[in-house]
């Protein structure tokens, strides 16, 4: 390769640009560590990676596959020391695959402040994430309930049909749709 | 040996104090089930009441006694004592893992091994200063570089067909009728609810080290209340953890799986055989990672309904037979 | 491998007189910008870190001897006494444990490995390798250096503030939220997330400056394809490095935020997830262990062939394999998450990839053997110890291949099986190679040789020692003890009493190691310029031992008609 040693003075300069490359190169790499935050979510939203949910409009048309069923399980849990109740009206719901169901989820105000809570929530088997699609859920926006205040709670979902098709799931009986609700503090605010 | 003592007693506690040093009162934890046992610090938490609290309104008051606690059978389910390979396995998942564990790679890794050594013992002997010296001046040769590429490529696509087999069996999901358990890991004990029998969560605490020794089981294992499942019928855990990161483990059940605060996961499996398995939990979760076990007890599927009614719980598809013949005394019962 | 031409040898008595001119001993070693004398401060500071780090392990080893708790509620009193606090609870010694188990990961990963086999022999001999005067960044090397100082200090004073249930940093190596965050209340882990970040800028200021030099700073002749493997080895790590350790920055800069200004990264309250900090972590993770292990591979090449006298078999293969490792390395993280809940596509893919590795590193491992097929081998202490390093790191690697079935994983993941894999791939490959190295180089290093006797018996006995502290672990692993437990069933106690004994008899080696190096510097021999005969053929050999201050002002001249 290189035949005669480079001065000194030309050497410094084409170090000088190898460092401030390779800076470039670690500054990316710490830029996409931070960036994979929204990254991820964004990854796991469009792909139900983890058992993430899908989200649909309201006029959203799907085409319902008559006769495939699936069964639908729901679950609840608040985090410790949040004054909640939460829990599903019905523990499973059995529904045609490809139209709209709505659950209904309760949740009551134990204590005598008023407490808003915002949920989190997924979805077991983690590869259904991709065909269980949200058109309305009480989990996208924060809940504030008044002392005493009981409110039944309404998810408006349905399973794509897709599902049907996909090797991955073909073993799906049964989808179990989890939420846990956090109490919403005022210095953390939902990134 | 104390199944008549338990029955008797089963039926009139309707608190569970801590297990005593005689055999009689171990049978007080398979009744109530919320309370742990009074001299462990743990508490259960708030969301364990809340949860509780739909339910147990419905629930009806427990008539029906529980079944004895079982006897663990020494070195089932547990580890043996200098054992050096796998716990014998009672899941079908796990006989097929060990099977590709044990037939598979266990052989492959110690012919590899076998074979560098060999290679290596050879050439140090045959080539040593002494008896060569003068060495080659070899530094290339294109067939044997291909061959020693093309062959573990090779090796490892046999060894990929099972591996991705056994990850397909897996993660088969459980058909809609399983029985759903959910587990919740706290720190630093396990909660268990049983949300279709509407039986509301009760915690698991570890023995103290003498009250292992008096119910005759391992201490470090030991938990006051097992999660009791059916032998013989498909089951499936919900898994979620209260405060940091767990992980559920049992390893005779090939089974482990992390709690994750705010996330659920599942896991199923059918348990072959009546017995009790124990585990631990596999994720650091803080001071007493090292001591929050999981103790599974399995039961013929009569006598898992009849533990579900002496909860106050309802037996899936609950016949009014199935409900009779829970009744019947658990001493017909063959463990 | 190369030769370089005669005039330089000419020029040496010359060289002599202006190379050797040091400076006074605080400028010297204080604000030091040799790369030889940082590299020295490099590896005395790894011995100490790593005298530290192995304390630590032996206070667990000691503990682990038998069931039930004995020492370590004393030892958690000692502390605690120490900062006048109250006699330590059960659960807070329990928490020195989970702080014992951190620290000892810790340091050995970040303190001891890294620093000795990059900074150490890193800085040592690539510059004299490739023919170049110095790094290319001297003042920045000494930054880099320094920075450890603080880092460390950081990280061993976590241990004597609050850290949740006790004192110290109890989250593991691994930082996991929210273990991390809402569960280690105190500034311990803040302490040591710091120290990590600390110690990351100055191997990332390395990796730039490694990079810089290799690429830049070659002597006319020496084209990448003529350089030692050990340069090969420290290129890739350092593009590793560059790589990786950004990512850990970010992902624990998140869990300080979290923890002290209330942002959710990793908080499921706020919308963030736990597993991301995993992803990341392990993105950062994974690479971390080949950044350990590349150089290794490195050292262990030029030793293999200095001492069969013949040429690394496949130069070209085993290069590029160390490529394939680092570029495989970033694409395979998740097999450290296997039990986090993942759907089972992802889990093959994972699965897949990850076994994939086991081609290269075969690669390397064949053309080891294949160097010494038909040489000329002489046992001396360096060669024992790479030759060590070839089986054990085999050993290590195999059960690597156990480990990547997600299948399998699952009853493995997390017990002593992976403690056994993982400290055979490290403490006994990456550990050996830097012993390897250490014997290897310490003539030129010191100009001084060591004593061949207690080379030899520091080998078998640390041997013996590390083999019987690691492997019964398999056995504990495979009837499942989880790792990261202070006390255990009665049934794991016969394997976890050898594995105490192993760690008696490797204390006995390390014994006799420092025995050597205190002996070799006072009353060794004088070492020749190559004191390894016809077989070491890289630069470094054709200096004095020690090299003059100052070498290569003027530069070598690669001979082109050098081959492999």
């Amino acid at each position: 390769m290189a035949t005669l040693p480079p001065s000194p003075f030309d050497r410094d300069r084409r170090n000088r640009r190898t460092m401030i490359a390779m800076a470039g190169v670690g500054l990316s790499m710490l830029a996409l560590g931070f960036a994979s935050v929204p990254l991820y979510r964004i990854f796991c939203e469009q792909t139900g990676f983890g058992g993430t949910t899908m989200r649909a409009d309201a006029n959203v048309q799907v085409r319902e596959a008559a006769g495939h069923t699936m069964s639908i399980r729901f679950d609840s849990n608040v985090q410790p020391g949040m004054p909640w109740q939460f829990y599903p009206e019905h523990r499973t719901d059995t529904v045609t695959v490809g139209s709209k169901d709505m659950a209904i989820f309760i949740a009551k105000n134990m204590s005598d402040k008023p407490v808003t809570g915002t949920a989190s929530f997924n979805v077991t088997p983690s590869q259904a994430g991709a065909y269980f699609t949200k058109i309305q859920c009480f989990c996208f926006t924060q809940q504030t309930l008044q002392p005493g205040q009981e409110v039944r709670m309404p998810v408006l979902y349905f399973v794509d049909p897709k599902i049907l098709n996909d090797p991955d799931n073909k073993d799906t009986q049964q989808i179990t749709l989890s939420y846990t609700f956090y109490p919403v503090e005022q210095d953390k605010k939902p990134s | 040996m104390n199944k008549v003592k338990s029955l008797v007693l089963a039926g009139l506690l309707a608190f569970a104090p801590s297990i005593a040093m005689n055999g009689q009162a171990l049978a007080q934890d398979n009744v109530a089930a919320a309370a742990p046992a009074a001299d462990n610090a743990a508490a259960p938490a708030d969301s364990a009441a809340n949860a509780a609290a739909p339910a147990a309104e419905a629930a009806p008051v427990a008539k029906v006694a529980a079944p004895p606690r079982m006897k663990p059978t020494e070195g089932i389910g547990m580890p043996k004592p200098g054992e050096v390979t796998l716990q014998e396995q009672f899941t079908s998942t796990g006989h097929t893992a060990r099977w590709l564990h044990d037939k598979m790679l266990l052989p492959l890794i110690f012919a590899i091994s076998i074979l560098v050594l060999a290679l290596m013992l050879y050439a140090m002997w045959r080539f040593r200063a002494s008896a060569n010296p003068i060495p080659s001046k070899t530094s290339h040769n294109t067939f044997i570089e291909v061959v020693w590429t093309v062959l573990p490529v090779l090796i490892l696509l046999v060894v990929a067909v099972p591996s991705i087999g056994l990850l397909a069996d897996q993660y088969k999901p459980a058909p809609k009728d399983a029985l759903t358990v959910k587990v919740t890991g706290y720190q630093w004990y396990w909660g268990y609810e049983y949300p279709d029998a509407g039986i509301p969560e009760f915690v698991s605490n570890m023995l103290t080290e003498e009250q292992a020794k008096a119910s005759g089981e391992p201490h470090q294992l030991a938990a006051d209340n097992r999660l009791i499942l059916p032998a013989g019928r498909p089951i499936k855990l919900i898994i979620t953890a209260a405060d940091v990161i767990h992980s559920f483990a049992v390893p005779s059940l090939w089974v482990k799986m992390d709690a994750v605060p705010g996330r659920l996961n599942e896991k199923s499996f059918t348990i072959e055989k009546p017995g009790v398995y124990y585990g631990q939990c596999s994720e650091l979760c803080g001071a007493r990672h090292g001591f929050m076990p999981i103790a599974i007890e399995a039961l013929p599927p009569a006598q898992f309904d009849q533990w579900v009614l002496s909860q106050g719980g309802k037996p899936a598809g609950a016949a009014p037979a199935v409900a009779a013949a829970a009744a019947a005394p658990a001493a017909d019962a063959k463990l | 491998m190369t030769t370089i031409t005669a005039d330089h040898h000419g020029d040496h008595a010359h060289d002599h007189h202006d190379a050797d001119h040091k400076p006074a001993f605080f400028q010297r070693w204080f604000m030091s910008t040799n790369h030889k004398d940082i590299g020295t401060l490099y590896l005395i500071f790894a011995i100490f870190a790593g005298v530290v780090g192995g304390a630590i392990s032996g206070l667990m080893r000691v503990e682990l001897a038998q069931p039930g708790i004995q020492y370590l509620q004393g030892w958690a009193n000692i502390q605690h006494s120490l900062l006048g606090a109250e006699p330590a609870s059960l659960d807070q010694a329990y928490h020195l444990w989970n702080a014992l188990i951190t620290a000892h990961g810790l340091i050995m990963v970040f303190f001891m490995v890294m620093p000795a086999i990059i900074g150490g022999f890193g800085n040592w001999f690539v510059p004299i390798m490739i023919g170049a005067p110095d790094m290319a960044f001297p003042r920045m090397n000494n930054i880099s250096f320094w920075l450890l100082i603080p880092a460390f200090a950081l990280l061993l004073g976590s241990a004597f503030v609050p850290g949740g249930t006790g004192y110290g940093a109890g989250t593991g190596w691994t930082v996991y939220a929210p273990l991390s965050t809402s569960g280690s209340a105190g500034p311990a882990v803040d302490m040591a997330i710091l120290s990590l970040h600390i110690a990351g800028a100055g191997s990332i200021l390395g990796a730039v400056n490694f990079i810089t030099t290799i690429l830049n700073m070659r002597a006319p002749g020496m084209t990448l394809h003529k350089m030692p493997l050990f340069v090969w080895s420290v290129l890739v790590t350092a593009f590793l490095l560059l790589l990786a350790l950004p990512v850990l920055a970010a992902a624990i800069t998140m869990l300080l935020t979290d923890r002290n200004f209330g942002t959710t990264f990793y908080d499921a309250a706020g919308g963030g997830d736990p597993e991301l900090y995993q992803h990341l972590f392990w993105f950062f993770g994974h690479p971390e262990v080949y950044i350990m292990i590349l150089p290794g591979f490195g050292i262990v090449s030029q030793i293999i062939s200095t001492f069969s006298k013949k040429p690394v078999f496949g130069y070209l293969g085993m290069a590029y394999a160390m490529v394939a490792i680092g570029v495989v390395g970033f694409v395979v993280w998740a097999h450290h998450m296997f039990t986090t809940g993942m759907s089972v596509n992802v889990k093959m893919y994972f699965t897949a990839a990850t076994m994939v590795i086991a081609v290269p590193t075969g690669i390397k491992i064949f053309s080891w053997i294949a160097t010494i097929w038909g040489g000329s081998i002489s046992y001396k202490t360096p060669m024992v110890w790479a030759l060590g390093f070839i089986f054990l790191f085999t050993v290590g690697g195999v059960t690597g291949v156990v480990l990547a079935n997600g299948g399998v994983d699952d009853v493995l993941h997390d017990t002593y099986y992976v403690v056994a894999h993982f400290h055979y791939v490290l403490s006994l490959g990456a550990v050996f190679s830097l012993f390897a190295g250490f014997y290897y180089w310490f003539p030129k290093m010191s100009g001084r040789m060591y004593n061949e006797f207690l080379g030899q018996l520091h080998f078998w006995v640390f041997f013996v020692g590390v083999n019987l502290l690691f492997f019964p672990m398999h056995f504990l692993g495979l009837s499942g003890m989880p790792r990261r437990y202070p006390d255990y069933p009665a049934a794991f106690e016969k394997w976890n009493q050898v594995a105490t004994h192993g760690y008696e008899i490797m204390a006995v080696g390390m014994l006799i190691f420092f025995i050597n190096v205190f002996w070799s510097l006072a009353a060794g021999k004088k070492a020749a310029g190559n004191p390894w005969g016809e077989g070491a053929t890289t630069l470094e050999w054709t200096l004095s031992s020690p090299p003059p201050f100052h070498q290569f002002e003027t530069l070598p001249v690669i001979d082109d008609a050098a081959h492999h």
